[in-house]
């Protein structure tokens, strides 16, 4: 997510008056997050608290979260990338097809009014959730609307932020990237980060059958990933480490259970907009945390002899 | 039996990751979780402290953590292509625990953000 034009949701807060979700149900996926930091919640230089913000929804159907929205543009099922470059170009002034616009669910008029608005925000936001990114076009979609963020600060301030799901993921990211230089699918096979997704992405490893052993920790694949990549799971020496005894964990040669993060174990969690926090838990639990569990994994596998052949000078080599 | 409140709270169902919750329990399971939204509620409720599951499984059947961490070392470090996958519903520090081992084990480290 290198160059992305983004913020924290204080800022969101205390300054975006123009919001647009794209792609995903707040209302019922991220509960607080209206009321805590984007649409209710009166800023400093929002003082009218909703009444001084605009909210768009852009969706394929009309969920809950249409109900808190000013405007709501339907648009047809995989035609965000189509959307998202129209609104890109009527940014530009640029013309447009009024029939090939059509086919998305929208008119021209919609979107020229959408972009009008964006222009007239003093601080403008889009929040976009796997409705966007994990549909047809996928990471082109994510690109598209990073880019019209980007491109509408040539008007007025506007920023943009993934919707993330789990709790930590947004941390999952993060620690890779600072370890590793790459935000997921990252090959330490050679010795050194490689990143390429599609061949170091789970899910085509998986279906590949390129694994011959697999570590799952705060996930459960075995209820979420296509059919292919469960049946590797099985195949292959799998070991889960989990608060409960998972579908992953029936597939699985080792199981082990650990304390719940956030309710029986400590640590450091990210936000969606990468503020880490600390976590205080209320409960003492009877199994060991997560990050105990890899320790002593680790530790395991560190008594063993290293699988990289100790380096050899071009001179002993020959002598 | 008394209750512990613990103030500022953090909930880490989902990416919001509000840390405005007061937890109050009693030792064993979360009574109530004041700020948290349904879905946090839920999430805080559900997770007990009681020892539900065994410690650990190895084929299936009970077994101690000491020889779960065995195996569990003995199966990555023969491996040739391992795969550490997940990351999410954890912390930090299991994260960066998790590439560490997977540097020493030459496999792929990946999340839910592939998927």
């Amino acid at each position: 997510m290198g160059g992305k034009v983004t913020c924290t949701l204080g800022e969101v807060k205390n300054r975006a008056d123009f919001i647009i979700y794209w792609g995903g149900n707040p209302a019922e996926c991220h509960p607080r997050h209206f009321s805590k930091y984007t649409l209710t919640q009166k800023g400093k230089f929002v003082p009218e608290g909703r009444k001084g913000r605009t909210m768009v929804l852009v969706d394929i159907r009309e969920t809950m979260s249409a109900k808190a929205a000013d405007i709501f543009l339907q648009i047809r099922p995989g035609k965000d990338f189509e959307v998202v470059t129209t609104l890109r170009a009527l940014v530009k002034s640029q013309p447009v097809n009024r029939e090939r616009v059509a086919e998305t669910g929208v008119t021209v008029e919609q979107l020229q009014d959408i972009v009008d608005r964006m222009k007239r925000a003093r601080f403008g936001v889009i929040f976009f959730g796997m409705g966007l990114s994990m549909t047809r076009g996928k990471h082109m979609n994510s690109a598209g609307i990073l880019n019209l963020a980007a491109e509408m600060n040539a008007f007025t301030k506007f920023v943009c932020m993934p919707m993330r799901g789990h709790g930590n993921v947004t941390g999952a990211d993060v620690v890779l990237r600072w370890t590793t230089g790459y935000p997921f699918g990252v090959s330490l096979s050679r010795g050194y980060p490689r990143f390429n997704p599609g061949e170091f992405s789970t899910v085509d490893l998986l279906v590949r059958g390129d694994n011959d052993a697999a570590l799952i920790l705060g996930a459960d694949p075995g209820a979420t990933m296509p059919q292919p990549a469960i049946d590797h799971l099985g195949r292959i020496p799998t070991i889960v480490l989990d608060p409960k005894v998972t579908h992953t964990s029936r597939l699985a040669r080792v199981h082990i259970t650990t304390a719940v993060t956030g309710v029986s174990a400590t640590g450091t969690v990210y936000r969606m907009d990468e503020i880490p926090l600390p976590l205080r838990p209320a409960l003492q639990s009877p199994y060991p945390s997560d990050e105990e569990v890899i320790k002593r994994i680790s530790r395991a596998v560190a008594a063993k002899p290293s699988w990289i052949p100790a380096p050899q000078s071009a001179t002993t080599a020959f002598a | 039996m008394s209750l512990t409140i613990v103030k500022h709270a953090t909930c880490t169902f989902c990416g919001c990751v509000c840390d405005d919750m007061e937890l109050h329990a009693d030792g064993v399971r979360i009574v109530k979780a004041k700020n948290a939204c349904s879905l946090g509620d839920a999430h805080f409720k559900y997770h007990t402290a009681e020892h539900l599951y065994p410690d650990a499984l190895i084929n299936g059947k009970p077994a101690t953590v000491d020889a779960a961490v065995e195996a569990a070392a003995d199966f990555l470090y023969k491996a040739n292509m391992p795969l550490v996958y997940g990351l999410s519903n954890v912390t930090c520090e299991a994260q960066r625990g998790a590439v560490a081992l997977a540097e020493m084990i030459g496999g792929v480290v990946d999340s839910h953000t592939s998927l």
